[in-house]
């Protein structure tokens, strides 16, 4: 075959496979323009939230059904032990006033 | 537009499992290149073409170059999912070598097997 009728062939072949005919390998860019897009496989590496219990808890409460957390509750009868054995949290100091007078009593 | 970081991070976080900041960091460098990822690709096409006039290819340069660093896929690391731990990760189970161990001899990776010959 001649030179130009491989050309033409060449041009019809990209023509029909959508390829980018270059016959004088100009660096185009293209290559970046037939990569795929690696964003959305990269941000789902992490689990994403999920359904917690709270959020079953914010649902149902304003129904006027009423939930049980285990957890939460046992926390609370803790705190609540800890007050008693006078080991609960200190009182905020809302005031500059306040903080200044608690630091004197060292 | 503003250059900080605390631009890419969203009001309620949006993660569950073990969380610490430095995960929390590389999920939103996650987010940030997953959102400007058509717009470095552009920008990317614009410097590698050749036929372009050379004033347009250097303002792509320029351009390209002053996105935040958030936006730039090689900032992501990759972390343990149950441990936020950034050695030694396995990219199949998203988690490093101890906690794979862990979880392995616990039975809790399906098809996962000590090996013993």
């Amino acid at each position: 075959m001649s030179q130009p009728r491989i050309l033409e062939l060449v041009k019809t072949q990209c023509r029909i496979f959508s390829l980018n005919f270059n016959p004088q390998r100009l660096r185009l860019g293209n290559k970046i323009l037939r990569q795929r897009l690696r964003g959305p496989a990269l941000a789902a590496w992490y689990p994403k939230k999920d359904v917690s219990f709270r959020d079953l808890q914010n649902t149902y409460k304003p129904l006027g059904l009423t939930t049980f957390d285990e957890a939460e509750d046992d926390r609370e009868e803790a705190i609540q032990i800890a007050k008693l054995r006078g080991k609960g949290r200190p009182k905020k100091k809302r005031t500059a006033a306040e903080s200044k007078s608690a630091k004197k009593k060292k | 537009m503003s250059k900080m970081a605390s631009m890419f991070r969203p009001k309620k976080l949006d993660l569950s499992g073990f969380v610490n900041t430095r995960l929390i960091r590389d999920h939103n460098k996650r987010n940030a290149v997953e959102q400007t990822e058509p717009e470095r690709q552009a920008l990317r096409y614009l410097i590698r073409n050749t036929s372009l006039p050379q004033r347009v290819r250097a303002q792509a340069q320029l351009q390209l170059s002053q996105m935040h660093a958030y936006t730039r896929p090689t900032q992501i690391k990759n972390r343990c999912v149950a441990s936020g731990t950034a050695r030694a990760v396995f990219r199949d189970f998203r988690i490093n070598r101890f906690q794979f161990r862990m979880q392995a001899l616990a039975g809790e990776l399906p098809g996962v097997k000590k090996a013993s010959w």
